[in-house]
């Protein structure tokens, strides 16, 4: 696997492309945010919200014994990093609000304590669907996260459903 | 209990994630929110999710990932694989103070790529549905 998987294909099979829109809004980057800090008391207590009690996320020991040499963030991890303030003001709207449909995320690379993390966004599609309820528009919209080396830790695609 | 450890030929198509089940309690929630800094009303509050016009606080959907990607981290455990995708499609609101189960099954493997795709989801006391998902898990052995 690598980044150039599409995590919403199975979303898009059924897709209807008759939404009118700019198609300069795809694909340009509309918001990178500040460097967020990764600490090991952050992941300690996303661990504890969870559940999460695996020995490589929260055992020292064990975890430098295994394949990542020491502890990470569980994968889901990368979901915790907020948008920046201008994040839903460059989301295409069409019709009334839309809300959060769902979420497709490609975890890249572990993201461990001591890393900071920068997410910058853009919109990736636009297609229409319609379903039992009628028609909606759906707008997926990518934030790729980076560490502090530039190496890409995850892709994460928002997927905001509107009834136009 | 010695964490699950197979390899890519161990798995078969209809091999089941769980079934986990749990008490997902408001306290819980709202210890996910403070720490992901999610504290609104409507993920903390009875009253203001009202207010927002839902039947009372509701779990936040990034954790309802966030269990249906550990549902696929337990079922890795030590084996010598990774979870590489996860896509969750949120259906109706989970509400805390009830129980739930994750569970989920083997839906596809490919040789070529060493790959197991996954059907997964969390459900409520009636098997309703809430959130359904897919996985991909990669294994290098």
């Amino acid at each position: 696997m690598n980044g150039s998987a599409e995590p919403s294909k199975r979303v898009c099979e059924v897709r209807i492309d008759m939404v009118d829109y700019d198609p300069n809004l795809i694909g340009s980057v509309f918001e990178v945010t500040d460097p967020v800090p990764v600490t090991a008391e952050m992941v300690k207590d996303f661990c504890q919200a969870i559940g999460e009690s695996g020995p490589l996320y929260t055992e020292d020991d064990a975890a430098r014994q295994g394949p990542h040499g020491g502890i990470v963030a569980p994968p889901s991890y990368a979901i915790t990093f907020r948008n920046g303030r201008q994040f839903f003001e460059h989301i295409p709207r069409f019709g009334r609000q839309g809300f959060d449909a769902g979420k497709d995320v490609e975890f890249v690379a572990p993201i461990r304590p001591g890393d900071t993390i920068t997410l910058s966004s853009h919109v990736k599609e636009i297609y229409e669907k319609t379903g039992r309820t009628g028609s909606m528009v759906f707008v997926v919209v990518r934030s790729t996260l980076k560490n502090q080396n530039d190496e890409v830790v995850a892709h994460v695609d928002h997927r905001f459903m509107n009834r136009p | 209990m010695p964490l699950p450890q197979r390899s890519y030929q161990d798995v078969k198509i209809g091999d089941a994630l769980g079934p986990a089940e749990m008490f997902l309690s408001k306290d819980q929630v709202r210890a996910y929110a403070r720490t992901t800094g999610m504290w609104v009303p409507r993920f903390t509050d009875d009253e203001g999710a009202r207010k927002e016009g839902l039947p009372g606080m509701i779990t936040p959907g990034n954790m309802s990932l966030a269990l249906l990607s550990k549902l696929v981290t337990d079922w890795i455990g030590a084996s010598a694989a990774k979870l590489v995708r996860v896509g969750t499609t949120y259906r109706q609101p989970v509400l805390p103070d009830h129980n739930i189960t994750l569970q989920g099954f083997v839906t596809h493997t490919s040789d070529a790529d060493r790959t197991a795709e996954m059907d997964i989801w969390i459900e409520n006391e009636d098997a309703e549905r809430l959130v359904i998902g897919t996985a991909t898990v990669h294994f290098t052995e």
